[in-house]
């Protein structure tokens, strides 16, 4: 097993080294301070403004792939083998425009300027996607930034109109022009060593492979495992916490694999939110419709399904909607794994099931069966980057208008993840056919929580939309729904009932 | 002459290097040696500093010097100047730049660390342990002013600072004549400015000369040198204070800092480049806010439904400090009555004092509060009396033919205030024709068989602009034949470099691109007030207008010397100056001002002064008055009370547009800050005065998807009050847009549900309010 003890990024088409940087050291201290390059900015430093959005580029079956992400919460270390790009690199060297910035200059996409290079990041990462572009795409993509000058609507004419004139090879865009150089040089850059920057007491390492991976942690039980960072991130540039051994999950070959099984698939613990995103979908249009909304496309880019798991928080959005379609959780300590149901892992607030030195490996997620039907609804007070007020995932097993089993999961209702076992069991035996029947599981599953008032919502409205979330996926299920929410995406009634 | 450039969209010159990441911000600057501070912040809403340890920090790695308040001792002490002085508010209400005694809102700045690098700063800032003696806390405006409430400052004896008044009309009369007396209490609640960029300072300190040198991220560098040369008893010509761009203001950026002093201060004791950048969590704690109002108000109306006369209370929460004196209640006092030709009015505002970070004025400033409790009285009447609301207004208006119109209320100056312009109702029934409120009924219906309710909203506003007395400019042409403007006025992104450039090469005949405009800048312009109040088209530009004309009749009269032709029978085109009709017999703007510039042993053309320039201040005696209507539609899930906003149309009247693309930008901005006030915006404090929402996971902004389609039409009656025909743009999006979304979401809920009496309002707020949720 090779070792390197530097890290290398590729930056205008040069290999970058740096063999010195304290673990926490972020992508946007690298740039602002280290580099001397302004043009990336700070509005917030913790993920939500996007001001500090940059984007990296990686190899996906030979073809370099694009993603935006925020440097202010991302580790230097984390780009390990990735091309950068900032804002200073899309104009082409004799000052011509990139045509994302054109349409922004044309359309009065910037005011002040300050949320700009950040916006035009965002905007760049789109254009380099393929695929059409209509306005839910940009919005989509703009979920991570905010501006508070121009009320985005020319920032989202600019996206459509540049992205309009896009044709295959994207002229007056002269990274596009050489990506074909730059996949061979981050081909160059997978040398399958494990990385390790730093002393015995105060490192950043990026194992290579699984091996690698068990070995350190378990000599390192106190070191910090980071995934993608949009939690530990925060730590450490808001709680101002020191963290002086980090391992990251990014570099482990097969980590981030998804793999689809006879049943479901199997999700690696440092997939991305983003990577699974067709994958959800593809189970049920709900969970491509949560997924979405997830944080911001920065966020999707890093945050992983394990990282969401493994902090355990009661409001995280992934795990209710895997614990409805019954997913099981694989962790690894050493060379031992074991597996349990995902509901079992969430013991209570702040308390999960993981031992010292061990690390969730996987998460296989079964797909539903013929005449499974789901639903997934995410309570936010803002569409897009909100943390959840409600958020509910069911999975009911018909047999005809019957119901044979339900599997009933809620966040943000107690101080876990949690099944609602009154209401899944009053539903076995009601019918989709006949509204009373549903009553007693209305009434069983306000018994099932008895969720706390906070800023996001009061105990009695937690209650109420559990409840009016229950009702609304029977009615959508029986396929007698006439209300297409934007809360909840639209979905015809034809597609409804199985 | 060339094709005008007054009133076309062109494109911005800033925005060149703004697209590239080439704009640059307090914190782009690096001068050599600079350090890095950090504060340390009250944790308590009110108490008494005990003790300060700061041994560890002192300690620390990379850390250079760290100061509470009377290390400064040799410089400077007390609290700062009051920026501006009212005469009921005896004072100074102001902060000291550290807090030495009392702390009086979380976030309060006790001491400072300067180390080599801003984490490290920062990390010996937590080491530093502060020994506060908690004292009661006045965290509740309805309660401030009871007589056993707790005292947000000590040194009062209660809470209340001052009351205004104003007054007009036969109050008593009026409301005992009325057909209808309508009693109504509103909450209005707005949040913090929220500019991508946070505050930042640098100051550099030259002890053998005693000059001061400053950045700051602020709408009001001159303030800042006039504020801080005072307080240190320096010279404001030894203070150059300098705005560099500035990534948005909103106004709490108008204010002057204790920061700013502290930074200052430091520079003044280490001799090196001190910079302090604000991180977010202390913009949410320490950056000027607006928060609430509590407006008690009867209205009185006939009952053809005109609307009578207005008379109250508001109860306005001021923090703990008064750094800005009494602006936001003064502005809410000159926003009355609105677009309504009122025959009486009498309003008091209670400035009360609480243990909360400082309100100052942020987009509108109390403009759209007042707008808001205007629209709401209308609107309430209209329900009242069975009367659409549209027609409330039309039979309320002030008429064009009244114009110019006096109010009865006064301006800060003391005189009489008078609408010069503007014809409130054809923008009102612009509105209504373009949202096409006659098919609304069709669109609610269909509306209602996808199970959604759909409401229409209305409002309307007056705004006043151009705030005086001035800002002045200087138009100079370089020996290369360039234009160059200078002026005091800073920007935030309103596009100045490009409107003011506007004016000047419409003045002088040149193409956009030869005028540079340099801004904010005390080192290179002598005065400057503020970017406040919409004030800047109207001040600064009418400068630059005057400045520019004057320049023009300058090259004119020296071309005339040097072409021996007579002045009327000369043109100015692209730079050049030439005889109408012999356009070879001709000498370039370059040539003039090289000529004007002198050479040695050699007279000058005809006795002309030297130097192709001129400097003009624009003095603003009466305000501008532009005014507007709004009408938008809202979708509302019953289920779950979440709002979507689907249309939304603007008639705006700014008098004449400089450049209507800039103009468009400044309301739509303004209108999705005022949506974000009605929804989503919500600074929540606990009863200890602990701010709940202090990031913006938590405190919420609109974004992207929020953001309706802002459709945008333009009157324009030109001010006879400027030489531009211009009132101020910058605030009349964001003035009526919260009013006119509660007023949409009230109307979907439909005749006979509740009355909406504040903002903003939540999704489950407004679930309750639907009697047709599912459970
Ligand atoms: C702006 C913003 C918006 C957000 N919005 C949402 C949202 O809408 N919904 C939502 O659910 N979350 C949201 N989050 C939270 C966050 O993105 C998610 O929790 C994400 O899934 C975390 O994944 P990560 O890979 O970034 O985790 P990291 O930050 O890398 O790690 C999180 C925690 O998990 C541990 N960990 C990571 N991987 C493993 C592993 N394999 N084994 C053991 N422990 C591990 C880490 O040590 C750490 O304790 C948001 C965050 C931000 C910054
Ligand atoms: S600085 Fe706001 S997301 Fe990074
Ligand atoms: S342009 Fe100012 S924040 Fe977007």
């Amino acid at each position: 097993m090779t070792m390197r003890s530097s890290l290398r990024y590729l930056h205008r088409g040069e290999i970058r080294d740096v063999s010195h940087f304290g673990p926490m050291t972020t992508l946007l201290d690298h740039l602002r301070l280290e580099r001397g390059l302004k043009g990336t900015k700070e509005g917030c430093n913790e993920g939500d403004c996007g001001a500090c959005t940059v984007v990296l580029g990686r190899l996906v079956d030979g073809h370099v792939s694009y993603r935006p992400v925020n440097a202010c919460i991302q580790l230097l270390g984390q780009i390990d083998g990735e091309e950068l790009i900032t804002i200073e690199d899309l104009a082409a060297s004799d000052g011509t425009l990139h045509p994302v910035q054109s349409a922004m200059v044309d359309l009065h996409g910037s005011q002040c300027g300050y949320c700009t290079p950040g916006i035009v990041m965002s905007l760049f990462a789109l254009y380099q996607a393929d695929g059409p572009v209509g306005r839910s795409e940009v919005t989509d993509q703009l979920a991570g930034n905010l501006c508070r000058c121009t009320g985005y609507r020319p920032i989202v004419d600019a996206a459509l109109s540049a992205c309009a004139a896009r044709t295959e090879n994207k002229p007056g865009d002269h990274v596009a022009s050489k990506s074909a150089e730059t996949a061979v040089k981050l081909a160059s850059l997978r040398d399958g060593a494990d990385l390790f920057v730093g002393s015995q007491t105060s490192f950043f390492a990026a194992p290579a492979s699984i091996e690698s991976l068990a070995t350190l942690y378990h000599q390192h039980p106190d070191a910090i495992l980071v995934a993608g960072a949009t939690d530990v991130g925060l730590w450490i540039t808001k709680q101002l916490r020191q963290l002086p051994k980090i391992i990251h999950l990014g570099r482990v070959v097969g980590l981030a694999e998804v793999h689809e099984t006879a049943d479901g698939l199997t999700i690696g613990a440092a997939a991305t939110f983003s990577d699974v995103e067709a994958h959800m979908t593809a189970i049920d249009p709900d969970l491509g419709e949560v997924w979405r909304r997830i944080g911001s496309k920065q966020v999707r880019a890093s945050g992983t399904v394990g990282g969401n798991i493994a902090n355990g928080s009661p409001i995280g959005d992934s795990p209710p909607a895997l614990i409805a379609l019954d997913a099981t959780l694989t962790l690894q300590k050493g060379d031992d794994t074991r597996k349990m149901p995902l509901e079992a892992y969430f013991i209570a607030y702040g308390k999960q099931d993981r031992k010292p030195g061990e690390f969730v490996r996987s998460i296989h997620v079964p797909r539903l069966k013929p005449h499974q039907v789901f639903r997934a609804y995410k309570i936010s007070k803002r569409f897009d980057q909100d943390i959840s007020a409600v958020m509910s995932a069911f999975r009911l097993t018909l047999e005809g208008d019957f119901i044979r089993e339900a599997r009933i999961a809620f966040g943000g209702m107690a101080a876990t993840p949690k099944r609602a076992h009154g209401a899944e069991k009053a539903l076995v035996g009601a019918s989709l056919a006949d509204e009373a029947s549903w009553a007693a599981a209305l009434a069983a599953i306000r018994a099932d929580f008895t969720p706390l008032s906070d800023m996001r919502a009061s105990a009695t409205y937690r209650s109420d939309t559990a409840a009016a979330l229950l009702e609304k996926a029977l009615i959508e299920i029986a396929g007698t729904s006439t209300h297409a929410t934007r809360v909840t995406g639209h979905r015809p009634v034809s597609e409804a009932a199985e | 002459m060339g094709a005008r450039l007054f009133g076309a969209s062109v494109q911005r010159l800033e925005d060149a290097r703004l697209v590239t990441g080439r704009g640059r911000y307090v914190d782009d600057i690096h001068p050599a040696g600079v350090v890095h501070a950090a504060f340390v912040r009250s944790s308590l809403a009110h108490g008494l500093i005990q003790s300060i340890d700061t041994s560890v920090a002192r300690t620390m790695p990379g850390v250079l010097a760290v100061y509470v308040m009377s290390d400064f001792a040799a410089f400077a002490s007390g609290p700062l100047p009051q920026l501006a002085p009212h005469p009921l508010i005896q004072g100074p209400i102001t902060y000291e730049p550290l807090a030495s005694g009392e702390v009086r809102h979380v976030g309060e700045a006790i001491a400072m660390v300067l180390a080599t690098s801003r984490a490290e700063a920062e990390d010996a800032a937590e080491r530093i342990n502060l020994d506060i003696e908690p004292l009661p806390v006045a965290a509740d405006l309805a309660h401030a002013l009871d007589p056993d409430a707790p005292k947000a400052r000590s040194e009062r004896a209660d809470n209340r600072l001052a009351t205004l008044k104003t007054a007009f009309g036969d109050v008593a009369g009026t409301f005992a004549r009325a057909d209808h007396v309508l009693k109504e209490t509103f909450t209005v609640h707005r949040g913090g400015c929220h500019s991508m960029e946070t505050r930042g300072v640098i100051a550099t300190f030259d002890a053998d000369d005693r000059r001061l040198e400053m950045w700051t991220s602020s709408q009001s560098p001159y303030l800042v040198r006039r504020n801080l040369a005072s307080y240190f008893g320096l010279d404001e010509s030894a203070v150059r204070v300098r705005a560099p761009d500035v990534g948005g203001g909103f106004g709490p950026k108008a204010a002057v800092y204790p920061e700013e002093a502290a930074v200052a201060l430091a520079a003044m004791m280490t001799g090196k480049p001190v910079k302090w950048i604000e991180d977010r969590s202390e913009h949410f704690l320490a950056t000027t806010q607006q928060r609430d109002q509590i407006w008690e108000l009867e209205v009185a109306a006939s009952n053809d439904g005109r609307l009578l006369g207005v008379r109250g209370r508001c109860l306005h929460d001021n923090g703990a400090y008064a750094p800005y004196g009494a602006i936001l209640p003064a502005t809410a006092l000159g926003s009355f009555p609105g677009p309504y030709a009122l025959e009486a009015l009498d309003i008091s505002i209670d400035i009360v004092l609480t243990n909360l970070v400082p309100t100052t004025p942020v987009r509108g400033a109390s403009r759209p509060s007042v707008a808001f409790v205007l629209e709401r009285l209308a609107d309430r009447v209209a329900r009242h009396l069975g009367l659409p609301r549209e027609e409330i207004r039309r039979r309320s208006f002030i008429r064009v033919e009244q114009m110019p119109y006096v109010t009865g209320t006064k301006a800060r100056d003391g005189s009489p205030i008078s609408y010069d312009s503007g014809d409130y109702t054809a923008a009102l029934n612009l509105v209504l024709d373009k949202i096409d409120a006659d098919g609304f009924a069709a669109r609610r219906a269909e509306a209602a068989s996808r199970g959604k309710l759909l409401g229409l909203g209305l409002a309307s506003c007056v705004e006043d602009t151009g705030l005086g007395p001035f800002e002045g400019a200087t138009v100079r042409v370089s020996s290369r034949g360039r234009v160059i403007v200078t002026t005091g006025a800073a920007s935030q992104g309103q596009g100045h470099q490009t409107t003011l450039a506007q004016i000047a090469a419409d003045a002088l005949g040149v193409s956009l691109e030869n005028v540079s405009v340099e801004a904010a800048d005390s080192g290179k312009f002598p005065l400057g007030i503020s970017t406040i109040a919409s004030r800047v088209a109207v001040t600064a530009g009418s400068s630059v207008e005057l400045a520019a004309q004057q320049v023009r009749r300058k090259a004119l009269k020296t071309a005339s010397h040097l072409l021996e032709a007579a002045e009327d029978d000369l043109e100015i085109e692209n730079g050049v100056v030439f005889v109408k009709g012999a356009s070879d017999v001709k000498v370039t703007l370059a040539t003039l001002a090289q000529s004007l510039a002198g050479t040695a042993g050699m007279r000058l053309p005809g006795g002309i002064e030297p130097d192709l320039a001129a400097t003009a201040y624009f003095e603003s005696t009466a305000l501008t008055f532009a005014h507007g209507s709004n009408a938008c539609e809202v979708e509302v899930d019953p289920e779950t009370g979440d709002v979507r906003i689907t249309r939304y149309v603007v008639a705006h009247d700014c008098g004449r547009l400089i450049n209507p693309l800039i103009v468009d930008g400044q309301i739509r901005g303004g209108v999705i800050h005022g949506i974000g006030n009605a929804l989503y915006e919500r600074m929540i404090h606990d009863d200890q005065g602990q701010p709940l929402t202090a990031t913006y996971a938590d405190y919420l902004l609109p974004m992207a998807s929020e953001m309706p389609n802002i459709e945008i039409y333009h009157l324009e009656s030109p001010s006879p009050r400027n030489p531009l025909g211009v009132k101020g743009a910058g605030e009349g999006g964001t003035i009526p847009a919260a009013a006119c979304v509660i007023s949409a979401i009230e109307d979907a809920i439909g005749p006979g549900g509740t009355f909406l009496r504040h903002h903003p309002i939540s999704f489950e707020e407004v679930a309750g309010l639907i009697d047709t949720r599912t459970i």
